[in-house]
């Protein structure tokens, strides 16, 4: 059979393009350090990596606000235990007071003491951290509670909600992130400010022995408390743990994402170098089948 | 019984032949690079011989010019594979284009990738949740709406452009189909009347080019006529010229878009399907675009409708209750929500943090936005989900695109070397025929040369040198 004279100029030629083609692929795949860098390439994998660097982002960005969020919990955390220490203080002032040993101007005297640690529980009861109010429930911008001093026992008001602001980590954990103010300090069974008032009132007109049954109160307030920041410590601990996680869960992501993306170096520069050969060789059929003809010859 | 001037003529006859062989041999070398030429070998023809007392006596040789070698069957097959070609070859290179769009983010670079701008979006709803009322936050929802947004709508736009342009191409191919239908009508008009019976040589050539070319553009059948002539219709069996008349494809605007109309059909759908170049074009301007322009309406018209719902049902920073406004513009309709898709809140303070009647420090509600991230939303998918598939099917589009292209071209690449075994000059052969006609015409000389000594013998019988 005849065969075709376009051979060179068409065939090899074309393999000629293709074998740069190749290269140029490969030494872009080479300089980016990119295996997938058209959605074309290997669509499996470029839908994967949506998914893959969805999660991987949602982890970072969880990490990232629970770093904020710790602050907020620890902030509650030592709030909490000021609290429980001002209330270890005042039933010691209690006890002392009823025991019976000490005279009225002494008794006026705890009086005014219990009301001093009445006031910083309360202003504990009113710490802002960032702007926002701890205990208002969800009423975050203005202070939760109010001292009325013109009744005797004084009253506090709560101005806050039962709110409870929950965190939710990638996992689908909730993670509970306040605690409502009138369930720490002005709850029905565990009314601290209110049992603190009223121990105030209690030792203001110096009678000795009128606050037994208040004390008692204040002792299973101090509980309660405690008790509360129990909820706040598993708050931490939880989100303590589904930071790391997350972490964990975003590293092992971006390992997963990084292969399924990343060019295998080696094999491409393998790859690069047979394109390179292959285009030499070309080159040099090319240059000896050009020869000339039999034109040449006559 | 012959005679010495009947050996003359004959001798003359071959140097004739060898001087019209030699003819063909300059037109082919002449031609060698004329990719719309057809080698031509000289048409040999034995002169009938002369019977003498029964007796047959040969009369020399005549070449009547040359022969073109082609083989039109094997010349229409490669026409309908260059059709299949060329169509996935645009094609290719639109979806190329397109998918350019949505290259895939890497962790160390995500700009203007929407995939990473949906996750931004709802994480910034994330860290809200833990802040609920603070600004710095609330601000980062509104920038993180805002990229989503834009990068959305600029995608949008820069596919809606890819085709506006492809219709401007599509509009330009079928100009030229329409300018070789016209040539190919008029070179069918003087083959039927110069060459009705026989191969129709240079002509046949540029008809045979014409229809290469349209084969380029447009997917075509070729029906032979009478008297060599020609009939050419498209894929799906409209007349594009009829012997030696062309009909012209005409366009129309509908709805903003191009169709094409051969007399009163409109052959727009038949064309995407029918190969050439304007198959490509169509089929990645009436469908591949439109598809992923769908699927990216149904994304932001998804996410905008879902988050101004979830904003307008919680209460925001001013203490609106279930009237906070939206963030995004309301879309009336899917159809083109990418495109329009823009943040119209101003005011971080807008955005519902907190549930119905909760106070302004409540998170509920920046819950119930980020959790949409994790519901299927659009089209039974997650938002990144569904993102996800959208790059998987153009991908695995443009991936199989790219293989049919490869094999398309391969065998493309084969039947044009069977067409140029056949038909293509090869100047070695013609260095070798050169040598032969050359050799036959110096023979044929030498020939003439002694027939000459014999007459001058036979005229001076006896006289030894008066004619020489």
């Amino acid at each position: 059979m005849r065969v075709d004279p376009f051979y060179v100029a068409v065939n090899l030629s074309g393999a000629l393009d293709q074998t740069q083609a190749t290269q140029q692929q490969l030494s872009q795949e080479l300089s980016s350090g990119l295996r997938v860098s058209t959605i074309g390439t290997d669509p499996v994998a470029a839908a994967q990596n949506v998914t893959l660097l969805n999660s991987v982002d949602q982890d970072d960005s969880f990490t990232q606000t629970t770093s904020l969020t710790q602050g907020q919990l620890q902030v509650t955390d030592s709030t909490l235990g000021s609290v429980v220490t001002q209330l270890n203080q005042a039933l010691s002032l209690a006890d002392a007071a009823n025991n019976g040993t000490l005279n009225s101007t002494d008794l006026k005297s705890i009086s005014n003491q219990l009301s001093g640690i009445r006031d910083e529980v309360l202003s504990l009861a009113n710490t802002a951290y960032q702007g926002v109010y701890l205990f208002g429930g969800s009423q975050t911008s203005g202070a939760p509670f109010t001292l009325d001093s013109s009744t005797s026992p004084a009253t506090v008001t709560y101005n806050g909600n039962s709110d409870v602001n929950t965190l939710v980590a990638p996992t689908g954990q909730s993670i509970q992130l306040n605690i409502p103010g009138n369930q720490v300090f002005t709850a029905a069974t565990a009314n601290v400010l209110g049992t603190l008032n009223s121990l105030v009132a209690d030792y203001a007109n110096g009678t000795a022995g009128s606050g037994v049954a208040d004390t008692t109160a204040l002792n299973s307030a101090l509980n309660y408390v405690s008790q509360q920041r129990v909820t706040i410590d598993n708050s931490i601990g939880q989100l303590t743990d589904a930071s790391g996680a997350a972490t964990e869960q975003g590293t092992q992501l971006t390992t997963v994402q990084t292969d399924l993306m990343q060019a295998d170096i080696a094999s491409v520069s393998t790859q690069y170098s047979l394109a390179q050969s292959q285009q030499t060789a070309l080159i040099s059929v090319i240059t000896a089948l050009g020869q000339g003809s039999l034109f040449n010859k006559l | 019984m012959g005679t010495i001037s009947s050996a003359i003529n004959l001798i003359t006859s071959a140097l004739n032949a060898d001087q019209a062989a030699l003819d063909v041999t300059s037109n082919n070398v002449s031609n060698a690079s004329n990719e719309a030429y057809t080698r031509e070998v000289p048409n040999w023809s034995e002169n009938q011989p002369i019977y003498i007392n029964g007796e047959a006596i040969g009369s020399g040789v005549t070449v009547t010019g040359g022969v073109s070698q082609r083989d039109r069957v094997l010349d229409q097959r490669l026409d309908q594979q260059q059709q299949l070609s060329a169509s996935s070859t645009s094609l290719l290179s639109a979806l190329t284009t397109l998918q350019d769009n949505f290259t895939p983010a890497s962790s160390s670079s995500t700009t203007g990738d929407i995939g990473t701008d949906i996750t931004n979006f709802f994480d910034t709803y994330t860290t809200l949740e833990s802040a609920p009322s603070n600004d710095a936050d609330r601000q980062a929802v509104l920038s993180s709406a805002t990229t989503l947004a834009s990068d959305i709508s600029r995608t949008a736009a820069s596919l809606n452009a890819q085709q506006a342009s492809l219709d401007q191409s599509a509009t330009t191919v079928v100009s030229q189909v329409n300018t070789l239908t016209t040539a190919l009508a008029q070179v069918n008009q003087q083959i039927q009347s110069t060459s009705p019976n026989s191969d129709a040589g240079v002509l046949e050539d540029e008809r045979q080019s014409d229809l290469s070319q349209l084969s380029q553009l447009i997917g075509i059948n070729q029906v032979t006529t009478e008297q060599n002539g020609m009939s050419v219709t498209t894929t799906g069996g409209q007349l594009l010229a009829s012997e030696g008349t062309a009909i012209p494809i005409t366009s129309g605007d509908v709805d903003g878009v191009t169709h094409f109309y051969l007399g009163q059909t409109d052959i727009t759908s038949a064309l995407a399907s029918g190969g050439g170049q304007i198959g490509g074009i169509l089929t990645a301007r009436d469908q591949s675009i439109p598809t992923t322009l769908a699927s990216l309406d149904q994304l932001a018209y998804g996410i905008a409708t879902n988050i101004n719902t979830v904003n307008n049902a919680g209460t925001d920073l001013d203490g609106d209750n279930g009237n906070a406004g939206n963030i995004f513009n309301a879309p009336t309709q899917v159809a083109g929500s990418a495109a329009a898709l823009t943040v119209v809140m101003t005011d971080p303070n807008k955005i519902a943090a907190a549930g119905i009647g909760d106070g302004t420090g409540d998170n509920s509600n920046a819950v119930a936005a980020a959790n949409l991230a994790k519901q299927n939303i659009i089209g039974g998918e997650t938002p990144s989900n569904f993102y996800s598939n959208l790059v998987s099917t153009l991908g695995s589009s443009v991936s199989e695109t790219t293989t049919e292209n490869t094999a398309l071209t391969a065998s493309v690449t084969q039947l044009q070397t069977q067409v140029s075994s056949l038909s293509g000059v090869s100047l070695d052969d013609e260095a070798s025929n050169l040598e032969l006609f050359q050799r036959a015409y110096q023979a044929a000389s030498q020939v003439f040369s002694i027939l000459n000594t014999v007459y001058a013998s036979a005229i001076n019988i006896g006289v030894e040198t008066a004619v020489s």
